[in-house]
C-alpha cells in the first residue's frame, strides 16, 4: 500500500472510532508494533523514505491523541448526564441575616446626607430641660413640656422629644458652617397602639452658614425625600409653627403609592405629611451665641419608622417594635 | 377647631371652590384636617322638599296609642297628612317638614310610608333630625314662619365646616373672625368689621370688681344683667354651637360660647344673685381652698390657682372651669358677665396639675388678647339683650398695664434673603396690612391681637413667607466646604451590622424602656407609660432573651438575633453615660456564641483576648469575657434550649480593631507549617498555652490554631492532649529547618516549664 493511501484509510479508522477500544484497535492496526506502518519504519534504509514516512506517523499519533480527548470528553459528558439533579431543590443553607428596615432607612438617609457634605451625629438620649427645651427657645407653657406629653426622670432630666438637642450641642461645640444630620431614638408619651409606639426613631438636619434661605431647605428636603421615595417624588412645605425654627413650615411630600392620583396612604391628598422643619430661629442662634444678622440656617426633623411606613407600605407602626423574623426577613 | 362655613362667610368673601380654599389654607394658614358636611345634605334640590308647616289638626293615630295624626299645611292646596311620634305640640303650631324624597341628614332618602295603616306623606322634624342640636324629646317648633316658606329661610338647614388644626402659637386663629382675618390676607379680600356693638346701657348699678393679681388677671370686663329670660337659645345659634362641636344648654351659656368661638375670647356667666355681698375676687387661692367645679368634681385647690371668688370662697377655677354653686339655672333673673384676660402660663400651670382642659384653657393658655375683652363683652352684651330679654344695668373695666401694640423694624429685602425669592415690597406691604400691621415709617406697629407672636423682623417675614411657600424654588447651600464623612466609629458599626447579617444574624430594634433592670440605681421614669417601659435598661442581653423567646412562640425557625443599641449607665444626678452596646443570641450554646464573637473580632482583623467570667445570665460554666464584654452560654433558667449570646462595648471592641491594617509580608519568603500535640494538665486553657507561645517565639510564630483536643487513656488521668496546627514565617527570610526547629524548641520548653505540657508528636 503506498503511504498516502495508507494514512488516509488510518484516519478515516481513527476518525471513525466510537468508542475507546475502537479507538485502540485501530492505534494498534495503524500505529502498533506489527503494523503496516511500524515495519515499513523499520525497513527504513534511506533519508527521503523516512521523511515521508515519519511525519505520517506524527500525525496519525496526534490524531489518536485528539481523538482520545474527544471520546474520553463524550464519555464524561455522559456519565454527568446520568447524574442529572433536581435544580428546583434547594441548595445548601447558608443563612444570611438582615438590618432592621428602620436600620436600611437610616443608611439611606446617611448616605443621601453623606453625599451633600453633612457630618453624621449619635447623640445623646437622656437630656436635660435646658437643652431639650430651654436652649430650643419652648415657651414655658408650651404643651410637650408637660409631664403629660414627655417622659421626665426628674423636674431637670427627660428623654429627649426630638433630635434637636443635637442642634444646641453641634453649635455650641463648634463653629459655623456646620453641616450635621443627627439620627437615633426619640421619646414621646403616647399611648401604645397599632400606629403609635412611645419610642421612635429621627433624624434631624441643621445647617448653619452665611446666606442660607429657605429655598436651600427645599431643595435639600427635596434631594433626600427622591433618596428615600424615588426619583419622582415632589415636595411642598405648608406652614406651621415650631419653637426653635422661624418660618416653620411642614414638608409634605407627594404620595409614593399614588403619584396625586389619589388613595388611601395619602387619604386622597396626593401629599404626604412628613415631619417638621424651617430656618433656626434668631432666638437659638442667641442662645449659642451667634449672631442671627451674620449666621442663617435651616433645620428639619423626619421619623425613621415614618419613613419606612411610606417606603415599605406599613400602615401600622407595631411590625417596628415586634421584631418578629417573619416580619424582618421581608426586608 | 371647627369652622362653620357659613359663619366664616359673614365676615370675609370668596368665590373659589371649597376644595381650592381648603388646599390654599393648608398650606398657608392652618392644617385642613378634614372638610365636613353637618345638617341636611344640599343636593339636588333636596333644600327645596323642606318646608315650614302649619298643623291644622293633630289627634290621636287610630291604630297606635303613641303616634299622632296630623294634617299639615305645607303651602299647597291640600294639606298633607303625616304621622308623628311626638306630642309636644298641637294644631297651630308651627313646624318642621320634609317631603317624600327628601335625603334626610345622615343619608337616608324618606319615602311616603304607611304607619300602623296610616299614609305619612312627609315626616315632621326633630332638632336631632335635622342635626341642629341634641333635642329629641319632642319635635321643633318654630318661632313662626308662613306655611310652604323654605325651611332653610327660618333655621340653617345644613352646614360644611373646616376642621383646622390650628398651632400654638396662634390663638387667634381659635375663632371664626380670626380665621376669617387671615383669609383675607390670603384672599387680598375685605374683612368685615368685627361684630358686636354696645346697646344702651339701661342703669348704672355698681359692679364691684377687685384683682389682686394684675398680672394674672390684667383685665376684668363685668357686667350686670337683671330680667334675664333663661330658656333655649334660638335655633341658628344652636344650630352653629352643634355644628361648632359645642352642645347648646340654655341662652346665657351659648351666648358666652358664641362669642368664644366667634371672637376667641372665652366668657364666664355667673348667677349674680349666689355671689356674696355681690362682689367678684380675682385673686390665688387659699392654699387647701375647695371648689365644686361644673364637672361634679371637688376640687382642692393650690395656693398657685387663680380664681374668681366673691366677698367668701372661691366660685371658679379662673380660666379654666366655673364653679356648680354660681352656676346660671333655670331660676337665674340676675346674670354677671366676665370678659376678662387671663395670663397663659399660670392657667397653664393649673389645667395641668388638676389634669383639666377646656376650651376656654386651651384658649388662656395660648395667650389672648387683652383688648379683645371689650369686643368680646359687647357681642355678649348684643345678644343676650336681644335674645334674653335682659336689661344691661352695670358695667365695670379693672385693668392692670396692658402690652404696647409692638413697633417692629422691617427689612422687605430681609425677607427675600430668608426666603431665597424676591417677593413684591407692594405684595409684601399688602399682606401684613391685611392681617392688620401698620407700616410706620421702616417699621411696622402690629396689632393687639398678634402682639405675643409678632415682636421680631423674622415673625413678621414668616407672615410673609407663609403665603409664597409654593413658589419658593429648589436650591443647594453654596459652600465652599464639603468635608461630610463617615466618622471611624460609623464606618466599623456599619462593618459590624453587615458581618453579623452575613453571618446569619437578623437585627432587631428593642425598646431601651424596660419593666425593670439588673442595676438597681437604673434611671427610672417619673410617670411611665405602661409598668413594661419604666426602666432605662444598662444591658441589651435581657431585651434579645425576651424577643428570642417571643420568636420562638411564634413558631420562628433558626432564630439568630442581634441589635446596636446605647445603654443607660446611672450616673447618679448627672446625665447618664450611653454607651453602644452590640447584642447578639442565637442557637447553638457555647460553640456558637464563641464562634460569633471571634467572627466579630476577625472582622476587626484581630483577636479576643478570652478569659473565663460569670454573669446571671449565663451557663456558669460556659462564660467568657473579653476586652469588650461578654459571651457565653444562656442560662437555661432564662432561657429553654441551648443558646449563645454575646454582649459588647462598641468602643471597647474598636479600641483592639486594626484599622487601618499594617501590611505584614506573606508572599515572599515561605512559610514552615508543623502539626505540635502536647499533653497537658485538664486545667490548663488552650488559649494560655497559645499566648505563652507566643511569648517564647516571638513574631515568627505567625500563627498557631487549636485543632483537635483528646482526652483518654493514652494521655492519663487529669491530663488532656492539645493539638495545634502551627506556622512560622518570617516577613525577612527564608526560615531555614534549623530556624524552625530553633523556634519549636523555644515553644516546646517555654510550655513545659510553664504548664508541665508534654509534646506528644510533632
Amino acid at each position: 500500500m503506498d503511504a498516502k493511501t495508507l494514512e488516509s484509510e488510518a484516519m478515516s479508522a481513527i476518525s471513525g472510532s466510537a468508542t475507546l477500544a475502537e479507538l485502540d484497535d485501530a492505534r494498534v492496526r495503524y500505529l502498533g508494533r506489527k503494523s503496516e506502518l511500524a515495519q515499513a519504519l523499520r525497513d527504513v534504509r534511506d533519508r527521503e523514505t523516512g521523511m515521508v514516512l515519519n511525519p505520517i506517523r506524527e500525525r496519525l499519533e496526534a490524531k489518536v491523541e485528539a481523538r482520545r480527548q474527544a471520546l474520553e470528553r463524550a464519555e464524561l459528558d455522559r456519565r454527568l448526564r446520568e447524574e442529572r439533579v433536581d435544580v428546583t431543590l434547594p441548595g445548601q443553607e447558608y443563612r444570611v441575616g438582615t438590618l432592621h428596615p428602620t436600620t436600611q432607612i437610616r443608611r439611606i438617609v446617611e448616605d443621601a446626607f453623606l453625599g451633600l457634605g453633612y457630618e453624621i451625629i449619635d447623640d445623646r438620649e437622656v437630656e436635660t430641660v435646658h437643652y431639650n427645651f430651654d436652649q430650643l427657645a419652648f415657651p414655658p407653657a408650651h404643651p410637650t413640656r408637660s409631664p403629660r406629653d414627655t417622659f421626665f426622670i426628674d423636674p431637670e432630666r427627660l428623654l429627649r422629644t426630638e433630635t434637636s438637642p443635637s442642634q444646641i450641642h453641634t453649635m455650641e461645640a463648634k463653629k459655623p458652617p456646620i453641616y450635621m444630620v443627627s439620627i437615633g431614638r426619640t421619646y414621646r408619651r403616647d399611648e401604645i397602639t397599632a400606629t403609635r409606639f412611645p419610642i421612635f426613631h429621627q433624624f434631624e438636619g441643621l445647617a448653619v452658614d452665611h446666606g442660607i434661605t429657605l429655598a436651600d431647605l427645599k431643595g435639600t428636603l427635596l434631594h433626600v425625600m427622591r433618596a428615600l421615595f424615588g426619583d419622582d417624588r415632589e415636595v411642598r412645605f405648608r406652614t406651621h409653627y415650631f419653637p426653635f425654627t422661624e418660618p416653620s413650615i411642614e414638608p409634605d411630600v407627594s404620595c409614593p403609592n399614588c403619584n396625586f392620583a389619589g388613595c388611601r396612604m395619602c387619604k386622597f391628598t396626593g401629599w404626604i405629611e412628613l415631619g417638621g422643619a424651617g430656618m433656626v430661629d434668631p432666638q437659638v442662634f442667641v442662645n449659642v451665641d451667634l449672631d442671627p444678622e451674620e449666621w442663617s440656617g435651616f433645620a428639619f426633623g423626619v421619623g425613621l419608622e415614618r419613613s419606612a411606613q411610606l417606603r415599605h407600605d406599613i400602615t401600622e407602626i407595631r411590625p417596628f417594635w415586634e421584631n418578629d423574623l417573619r416580619v424582618l426577613r421581608q426586608f | 377647631m371647627k369652622v362653620p362655613i357659613s359663619w366664616l362667610r359673614e365676615y370675609v368673601e370668596w368665590d373659589l371652590p371649597l376644595d381650592d380654599l381648603a388646599s390654599q389654607i393648608d398650606v398657608s394658614i392652618a392644617v385642613v384636617a378634614a372638610i365636613e358636611q353637618t345638617g341636611v345634605p344640599d343636593v339636588d334640590g333636596n333644600l327645596g322638599l323642606y318646608r315650614v308647616g302649619r298643623v291644622l289638626e293633630a289627634g290621636k293615630h287610630p291604630n297606635a296609642d303613641r303616634l299622632q295624626l296630623c294634617l299639615v299645611d305645607v303651602g299647597e292646596g291640600e294639606p298633607r297628612r303625616i304621622v308623628c311620634g311626638a306630642w309636644n305640640f298641637g294644631a297651630g303650631a308651627t313646624v318642621a317638614v320634609a317631603l317624600p324624597g327628601a335625603v334626610l341628614p345622615g343619608g337616608m332618602k324618606l319615602e311616603r310610608a304607611k304607619l300602623r295603616g296610616e299614609v305619612s306623606d312627609g315626616m315632621i322634624l326633630s332638632e336631632r333630625e335635622l342635626e341642629l342640636g341634641p333635642d329629641h324629646s319632642g319635635i321643633l317648633v318654630l318661632p313662626d314662619g308662613e306655611p310652604g316658606a323654605p325651611l332653610a329661610d327660618v333655621i340653617p338647614l345644613g352646614e360644611t365646616l373646616l376642621d383646622l388644626e390650628v398651632t400654638n402659637n396662634r390663638s387667634d386663629l381659635l375663632s371664626v373672625y380670626g380665621v376669617a382675618r387671615d383669609l383675607s390676607a390670603l384672599l387680598r379680600a375685605d374683612l368685615a368689621p368685627m361684630p358686636g356693638t354696645d346697646p344702651e346701657r339701661v342703669g348704672e348699678e355698681p359692679v364691684e370688681v377687685e384683682i389682686e393679681d394684675l398680672e394674672g388677671c390684667p383685665r376684668y370686663i363685668g357686667r350686670l344683667f337683671r330680667d334675664v329670660h333663661i330658656g333655649p337659645s334660638p335655633p341658628w345659634l344652636r344650630a352653629r354651637l352643634t355644628a361648632a362641636g359645642m352642645r347648646p344648654i340654655s341662652n346665657v351659656v351659648d351666648i358666652t360660647n358664641y362669642v368664644m368661638l366667634g371672637l376667641g375670647n372665652p366668657l364666664h356667666a355667673f348667677d349674680f344673685s349666689q355671689l356674696a355681698e355681690g362682689r367678684v375676687v380675682v385673686r390665688r387661692a387659699r392654699s387647701g381652698e375647695e371648689l365644686r367645679t361644673l364637672d361634679g368634681e371637688l376640687r382642692t385647690l393650690d395656693a398657685d390657682d387663680l380664681v374668681i371668688a366673691d366677698a367668701q370662697r372661691a366660685i371658679a377655677l379662673a380660666g379654666i372651669m366655673g364653679g356648680e354653686d354660681t352656676e346660671v339655672s333655670e331660676s337665674t333673673t340676675s346674670v354677671l358677665v366676665e370678659a376678662a384676660n387671663f395670663e397663659p402660663v399660670g392657667i397653664w400651670r393649673s389645667s395641668e396639675r388638676m389634669r383639666l382642659r377646656t376650651e376656654g384653657s386651651n384658649r388662656w393658655e395660648k395667650g389672648v388678647d387683652p383688648y379683645l375683652a371689650e369686643p368680646a363683652a359687647a357681642l355678649a352684651t348684643e345678644l343676650l339683650v336681644e335674645l334674653t330679654g335682659a336689661r344691661w344695668t352695670g358695667h365695670t373695666d379693672v385693668q392692670g398695664e396692658l402690652p404696647e401694640r409692638p413697633l417692629v423694624p422691617y427689612r422687605p429685602e430681609r425677607a427675600d434673603e430668608v426666603i431665597g425669592l424676591e417677593v413684591a415690597r407692594s405684595d409684601q406691604e399688602d399682606r401684613l396690612t391685611h392681617l392688620g400691621l401698620e407700616l410706620e415709617g421702616s417699621s411696622y406697629r402690629v396689632p393687639t391681637w398678634r402682639a405675643r407672636d409678632l415682636t421680631r423682623e423674622i415673625d413678621l417675614v414668616e407672615e410673609v413667607a407663609r403665603f409664597e411657600l409654593d413658589r419658593v424654588p429648589f436650591t443647594l447651600p453654596l459652600r465652599r466646604e464639603m468635608t461630610g464623612r463617615l466618622s471611624r466609629e460609623q464606618r466599623l458599626r456599619r462593618r459590624l451590622e453587615d458581618v453579623l447579617v452575613g453571618l446569619g444574624l437578623s437585627e432587631v430594634i428593642t425598646p431601651s424602656l424596660r419593666a425593670d433592670d439588673v442595676d438597681p440605681n437604673a434611671i427610672t421614669l417619673e410617670e411611665p407609660i405602661s409598668i413594661e417601659l419604666a426602666v432605662l435598661r444598662t444591658e441589651l442581653l435581657p431585651s434579645l432573651i425576651d424577643f428570642a423567646a417571643r420568636n420562638v412562640e411564634v413558631g420562628n425557625q433558626r432564630v439568630a438575633l442581634f441589635e446596636i443599641a446605647h445603654v443607660y449607665l446611672p450616673r447618679g444626678d448627672e446625665l447618664p453615660d450611653e454607651p453602644l452596646h452590640v447584642a447578639g443570641i442565637l442557637e447553638g450554646g457555647f460553640p456558637a456564641a464563641k464562634g460569633i464573637a471571634d467572627a466579630i473580632y476577625a472582622a476587626f482583623k484581630t483577636t479576643p483576648l478570652v478569659a473565663p467570667a460569670e454573669h446571671r445570665l449565663f451557663h456558669p460554666g460556659k462564660t467568657a469575657r473579653t476586652e469588650a464584654g461578654l459571651f457565653g452560654e444562656v442560662h437555661p433558667a432564662a432561657l429553654d434550649g441551648s443558646w449563645g449570646a454575646f454582649e459588647l462595648d462598641l468602643e471597647s471592641l474598636f479600641a483592639v480593631a486594626r484599622d487601618p491594617v499594617r501590611y505584614e509580608d506573606v508572599i515572599t519568603y515561605p512559610a514552615v507549617r508543623q502539626d505540635l500535640a502536647f499533653s497537658i494538665p485538664e486545667d490548663v486553657p488552650a488559649g494560655d498555652l497559645v499566648d505563652a507561645a507566643e511569648a517564647a517565639a516571638g513574631t515568627e510564630l505567625r500563627e498557631m490554631r487549636v485543632f483537635d483536643v483528646y482526652r483518654g487513656p493514652q494521655v492519663g488521668e487529669g491530663r488532656k492532649s492539645i493539638a495545634f496546627s502551627v506556622e512560622f514565617q518570617s516577613p525577612e527570610r527564608t526560615l531555614s529547618d534549623e530556624d524552625a526547629a530553633t523556634l519549636r524548641r523555644r515553644i516546646v520548653d517555654a510550655l513545659r516549664e510553664r504548664f508541665d505540657a508534654e509534646l506528644r508528636s510533632g
